[in-house]
Parts: structure tokens; C-alpha cells; sequence
């Protein structure tokens, strides 16, 4: 279980600390941007309509940073994140378009489908003691030729009117979809500050021997994690049933890198043990800047990936430069300051 | 002061528990002649079930090829995962040194390989870049490789938009479509001819086998390597440059990476932004069938063949069965959890026999 800690950064406690400023930068960043964006669009961006649309396009890319957050805090990784929901969006549309089964019975089935194959995820890294990328590089496969199984070639409508209703309703220009999003957010939020669970997965996470050590199963901290995570993708599926007109088999396969992209630019350190919720909503909203930015100035596409890409570069070398000065200011009084600022040093431990 | 040494023992004493029926078993050598017969029991039941199987122009001349492409990406991740690194843009960089030889081709008119030496070297310096991002930050390989992916995936498409209208660099210098199409029985030695089932593609993995194993086994610089991925700390102490190993290792996969990248071109016929978008699964799959390790410090090369040669017997026989891609990947998922699963069962046994015969 600890051998991915093997190779991750450690300073968990220093990242955390540094995570507030980040969320500070990250809320700066993204109302600079969103300010600029529509200053430059004659404020055609401020519209009811373009605001509904920017943050209903917002509430999956936030689902599923968080699903990979809850992982990482554990110190794990979820590769199975956009086949999941993939899976789970063409099985709950399927289960009402082809069977009839009515739209509140489907979302319940859909959420515990995701809880069980996330538990499945977490039962299998404990079990077999395979790394986690590779147990969920495993589900990730079965669970995209699953999807492809129930979809097929075609495009499935739900064709459940509550549930498009569901999908295209709003409070003040804020959609219900957004919401529940954002409901998931502080509750995960509140999870892992302030319930004993919650702070067990992040201690697992952190330092697995020393979580074990003061009576932590770290086994069930690792299935906890996997578990929340399917169950957040669950939520993430019907959401994107609801806000699509259809769903098909290529749904979810742009999932799993923006997934990682949220949860890394918003703070989290990968070793497990320090993560900000409100940080991967943040950065999550500075990514669909990016989009809504390349859609305003009709770039190529490619340029969404190409920016988030260097972002996340950007963010992970300046984080480190900040931690190693931190580093170097604190040990500065001992002549020893020189040697404890070799980065490489640190890097494998 | 307090993680970093701790997190240390632990996996010092998971290593040393490992280590004990291991030497008494040798599972590597067990697990790659494990592979083999697994391997030849597939090929006699699926053959047996479709003597299509055994057609050499039809089945095995693309299987091999296949196999050829898929083992030179899997040594590419194998290059990484020697010093317990990921590279999560193996398929994107294959995908940058192809749209360089393309362009190469197309703007530059170069022969077919001073193409491929640019591209090589392209892969080569995008390789080292990741590594020197890595070693300079300390920030984990798997982040910076996303990341990287991201980038290259944004800049490809946009490149190959600039340049080309259709997405593809069409143009075909001489030798290429000869060397898509020859096989070995095109390679004569005196009077002797090669398989016709055996395609030339196959020679540029031996190459590279070649190579990445005679680095491990039998240089220096592949030691530290291999030291570097098992306890970076040792090997910083024992003198090893290893941010400099770290650069190496992960340029060794960039260039690996293009090298399969050309030879997806070739077999497809153009260069194209789409080359390398399936690589990250299989280059996977390989190695670790095969008992390289994710956290480092053990690589085998034949055993990347093999278990390449296993996902892609199996892919190619179920197909044949028609069982469609869909119900493919079931199978591939299922079969790479349990092929793993039994590594660990096995080691499970083991110690457990070791324990009560002591």
C-alpha cells in the first residue's frame, strides 16, 4: 500500500500551509480571468443565459476533481475516473430509456452501482496488494468495453422529461446541477476536516506507517477513499445525463486528465495527506476559463490542453520553488542550508 | 523530520520480505516462463479453434507487428519505471517525434531515416526536458508526465492544423512503404530467407531490445539505473549522478517512444496527430506483465516481449473468435487483475510455506 508513497514529494504539512495561499491565488486568478473575459465580450458573458451555461458546463469537470481528490488525500490514484463515468452515464440512461425504469430509481441504482464498483476499486488494492494505478488501469479497461457493451454505436436519450427538467433548471441563473455539485463539494469539504473518518484517510494518506501505528487501519481508509470516489462519479454520471441530450460510448473518455488537473492545481500534494477541496473547485473554474476563452476568441481546440498543460507545469515548479525558499529561509541559520536546498535530495524519499 | 525516514524502513522491510522466496523460487525467471507457456497454450487452443489463426499473411505477419510496435512502447515504460518513474506521455511523445518525422518529410524532404534520427532525437530532447523538470522540482514523475501530456497533445493538433489540411502528413519518402510491407522473406542471407510471417518492422524491436537490454545487463550506467530506482538514497550516496540518471532514463523513453511512433507510421501509412493516442495502456501491460517494476530497480526486457506478446495473442485470438471490441477490453482488464493477482497469491504461499518449514 505505501510503495506509491515511495516516490512522492513529502511536506505535507508545509504544502498544506502553503495551499491557503494557493487558494487565495486561485480565486484571484480565476476573477481576474472571468473579469477580463467578459469585459472583452461587452459583457455579452454576464448574461443570464451565458451564465447558466458556464457554470452548468462546470458541475462534472468539479465531480470529478473531487472524486480524484478523495483518492489522493488517501495517497492513491484513480485511473478509472472517466471510465466509471462513463460506464455509469450510458447504464443509467440505458436502464431508462430501454427499461423504463423511472428516473429516480434509476439515479439510485446508478449511485450505488458507483459505490460498489468503487469499493471493488478499493477491496482489490487492499487485497491483492497490487499498486493502485494499476488495479484501477485494470477496472478502467473492463469498464470502458462495459460501457461500449451497453451503448454500442448509438447515442442514448434518456427521454426522461423530470430528469431533463432537473438538468436545465436554475435559482437565479444558477443551476440546480451546479448546486449539487457545489453540495458535494462541502460535503466532502466537511468530511475530511471535521469527521474522524475523514481525518483517518488523510492521516493514511500522509504517513501510512504512523497512521497504522496509532491504531489506523489504513485498509479501510484505502477502501473508504475508493468508495467515495466511485460515489462521486456516480453523481457526476447522472449530472451528466441530465445536462446532455444524450450520452454515448465516447462519454467520460476526456474525463480522467482534467480529473487530475483540479485537484493538482488546486493544492493537493500527490503523497496523499493534504489536499484542498476548495482549491480543486477553483481551479476547476479557471479551466473552463480556458475553454470559455478559447470559445470567445474561436481558437483550436487544442488550445484548452495545450494551456491547462502548461498551467499544471507552471503550477507544480512554482509550488516548488516556493517550498524549497520556505525550506531555505527556516534552516537558514545552520550552515547547512546549502546542502538541505538540493532538491534532488528530497525528491525519491 | 519525521516521514521521510520512516516511510523508508517500511519499504525496506516490504522489500526484504519480498526478497526472501524470491531468491529461493527466482519468480522472475518463473514468472516469464509462466508467460510462455500461457502464451503457447493460447496460440495451440485458439489455432485450434480457427485455423485462420495460423495464416501468415492474414494473422500472424499483422499480429507480429503489432507486437513489434507495443513492445518497443512497452521498453519505453520500462525505461521510466527502471528508476520508479512513470511516463504517462509515452503515446503523446510518439506522437510529437511522428508529426517531426512527418514534417521533416514533407517540408525538408528528407530520406526516410535522417527522419527518423530527427524524430528520434526530438523524442530524445522532449524526453529529457520531463526529466530535467523532474529531477529540478522533485515533483513526482507521474504529475509532470500528465502534465507534459496535456502540452504535447495541445501542441501536436495544433501543429499538424498548421501544416497540413487533411490532419496528415501524407507524404511518403522512398522505403517507406516497402518497409510496411517486406518481411523477413525479403532478407536474405546468401540462400537462406527469412519467414515470410515475420514482418521487417520486427528487426527495429530487436534493435531496440537489444539495446535497452545490453544497457541493463551489462553497463555501468544501466546499474545505477536500476540502483537509482531501488533506493535513490544509496545510489546518491554512492557517488551516482542521479539527477543526471533521472534526465537519462526518461530521454531513453522519449526516444523509444518516437521509435514506435515511426513504426505506427510506417504501418499506417501516414503521420498523423492520432499516432501514440492508444499507447499508455499497452505500454503498461507489457512490462508489468512481464515483472518489471512499478516502484523500480528491476526490468526485463524479454519479459515486456512476452507479455505483449500475451495482451496481443489474446486480442487478436478473441477477435478471430469474434468477440467484438467491446467485450475485448472486458477480457484484457480482467486478464491483467488476475495475471497480477496470482504474483501476489504466489508470494502469499510462498511465505507462508517458508514460515512453517522453518
Amino acid at each position: 500500500m505505501t510503495t506509491l508513497g515511495r516516490f512522492l514529494p513529502p511536506g505535507a504539512g508545509r504544502i498544506r500551509r502553503f495551499a491557503r495561499s494557493t487558494e487565495m491565488t486561485l480565486a484571484a486568478v480565476g476573477v481576474i480571468g472571468f473579469v477580463a473575459l467578459a469585459a472583452d465580450s461587452h459583457g455579452s458573458l454576464l448574461q443570464g443565459n451565458a451564465v447558466r451555461g458556464i457554470l452548468t458546463y462546470l458541475s462534472v469537470p468539479i465531480l470529478i476533481g473531487l472524486a480524484q481528490l478523495v483518492v489522493l488525500a488517501a495517497g492513491q490514484m484513480n485511473l478509472s475516473v472517466g471510465a466509471l463515468g462513463g460506464f455509469l452515464s450510458v447504464f443509467t440512461a440505458a436502464l431508462m430509456a430501454d427499461h423504463g425504469v423511472p428516473a429516480p430509481l434509476a439515479i439510485g441504482i446508478a449511485l450505488l452501482a458507483g459505490t460498489v464498483i468503487g469499493a471493488g476499486n478499493g477491496i482489490l488494492v487492499v487485497v491483492t496488494r497490487i499498486n493502485g494505478f494499476i488495479v484501477t488501469l485494470g477496472t478502467m479497461t473492463i469498464l470502458l468495453g462495459l460501457q461500449y457493451r451497453v451503448a454500442g454505436t448509438r447515442t442514448i436519450d434518456a427521454g426522461s422529461a423530470a430528469l431533463q427538467r432537473f438538468g436545465s433548471m436554475s435559482l437565479l441563473n444558477v443551476p440546480t446541477i451546479f448546486m449539487v455539485a457545489l453540495v458535494v463539494a462541502g460535503g466532502l469539504a466537511f468530511f475530511l476536516r471535521r469527521v474522524a473518518a475523514g481525518r483517518r484517510l488523510l492521516a493514511s494518506g500522509g504517513n501510512p506507517l504512523a497512521a497504522e501505528l496509532s491504531g489506523i487501519s489504513n485498509a479501510r481508509s484505502l477502501v473508504l477513499a475508493h468508495t467515495l470516489s466511485g460515489l462521486i462519479i456516480a453523481v457526476a454520471a447522472v449530472v451528466a445525463v441530465a445536462s446532455a441530450p444524450g450520452v454515448n460510448k465516447s462519454i467520460g473518455g476526456d474525463w480522467l486528465l482534467p480529473s487530475f488537473a483540479a485537484p493538482i492545481i488546486g493544492g493537493a500534494a500527490l503523497a496523499g495527506g493534504a489536499v484542498s477541496v476548495l482549491g480543486a473547485v477553483f481551479a476547476a473554474f479557471i479551466v473552463r476559463l480556458v475553454d470559455l476563452a478559447r470559445a470567445q476568441y474561436s481558437l483550436d481546440p487544442s488550445w484548452v490542453n495545450f494551456t491547462v498543460g502548461a498551467v499544471v507545469l507552471g503550477t507544480v515548479v512554482i509550488g516548488r520553488i516556493q517550498e524549497v525558499r520556505q525550506t531555505r529561509s527556516r534552516q537558514a541559520k545552520p550552515d547547512t542550508a546549502s546542502q538541505s536546498t538540493n532538491s534532488t535530495v528530497r525528491s525519491p524519499a | 523530520m519525521s516521514a521521510p525516514p520512516v516511510e523508508r524502513t517500511d519499504v525496506e522491510v516490504e522489500s526484504r520480505d519480498r526478497a526472501k522466496p524470491r531468491r529461493r523460487l527466482d519468480p522472475g525467471r518463473a514468472q516469464r516462463l509462466g508467460l510462455l507457456v500461457v502464451i503457447a497454450v493460447l496460440v495451440i487452443s485458439f489455432g485450434s479453434a480457427s485455423s485462420a489463426f495460423y495464416d501468415q499473411q492474414l494473422t500472424i505477419f499483422p499480429l507480429l507487428r503489432d507486437i513489434s510496435i507495443l513492445c518497443v512502447v512497452g521498453l519505453a515504460q520500462l525505461a521510466v519505471m527502471s528508476i520508479g518513474h512513470m511516463n504517462l506521455a509515452v503515446g503523446r511523445m510518439a506522437a510529437l517525434s511522428a508529426m517531426v518525422m512527418g514534417l521533416a518529410y514533407q517540408e525538408l524532404h528528407l530520406p526516410l531515416y535522417a527522419g527518423l534520427v530527427l524524430g528520434l532525437l526530438v523524442g530524445a530532447a522532449i524526453g529529457a526536458l520531463t526529466g530535467w523538470i523532474i529531477s529540478a522540482t522533485g515533483v513526482n514523475s507521474f504529475v509532470v508526465t500528465l502534465a507534459m501530456d496535456f502540452v504535447l497533445l495541445g501542441l501536436v493538433s495544433l501543429v499538424y492544423a498548421q501544416f497540413t489540411t487533411s490532419a496528415a502528413f501524407t507524404v511518403k519518402p522512398a522505403g517507406m512503404d516497402e518497409l510496411r510491407k517486406y518481411s523477413l522473406a525479403d532478407v536474405c542471407l546468401g540462400p537462406v530467407c527469412g519467414s515470410p510471417a515475420v514482418p521487417q518492422l520486427f528487426l527495429f524491436t530487436v534493435v531496440a531490445m537489444l539495446a535497452v537490454g545490453w544497457l541493463y545487463s551489462r553497463t555501468r550506467v544501466g546499474r545505477e539505473l536500476l540502483l537509482v530506482g531501488s533506493n535513490i538514497k544509496a545510489a546518491q550516496l554512492s557517488g551516482i549522478p542521479t539527477g543526471r540518471r533521472v534526465i537519462g532514463a526518461h530521454a531513453l523513453s522519449g526516444t523509444l517512444a518516437g521509435l514506435a511512433g515511426f513504426m505506427l507510421a510506417v504501418t499506417a501509412g501516414s503521420f498523423t496527430a492520432t499516432i501514440g493516442s492508444e499507447f499508455m495502456i499497452p505500454s503498461f501491460l507489457g512490462p508489468v506483465l512481464g515483472g518489471t517494476l512499478l516502484t523500480g530497480g528491476a526490468v526485463s526486457v524479454i519479459g515486456t516481449l512476452l507479455g505483449t506478446t500475451l495482451t496481443q495473442v489474446i486480442r487478436q485470438g478473441l477477435t478471430l473468435l469474434g468477440v467484438g471490441l467491446e467485450s475485448l477490453n472486458i477480457y484484457l482488464g480482467a486478464i491483467l487483475l488476475l495475471a497480477l493477482s496470482t504474483g501476489r497469491i504466489r508470494t502469499v504461499l510462498s511465505e507462508r510455506k517458508a514460515r512453517t518449514s522453518r
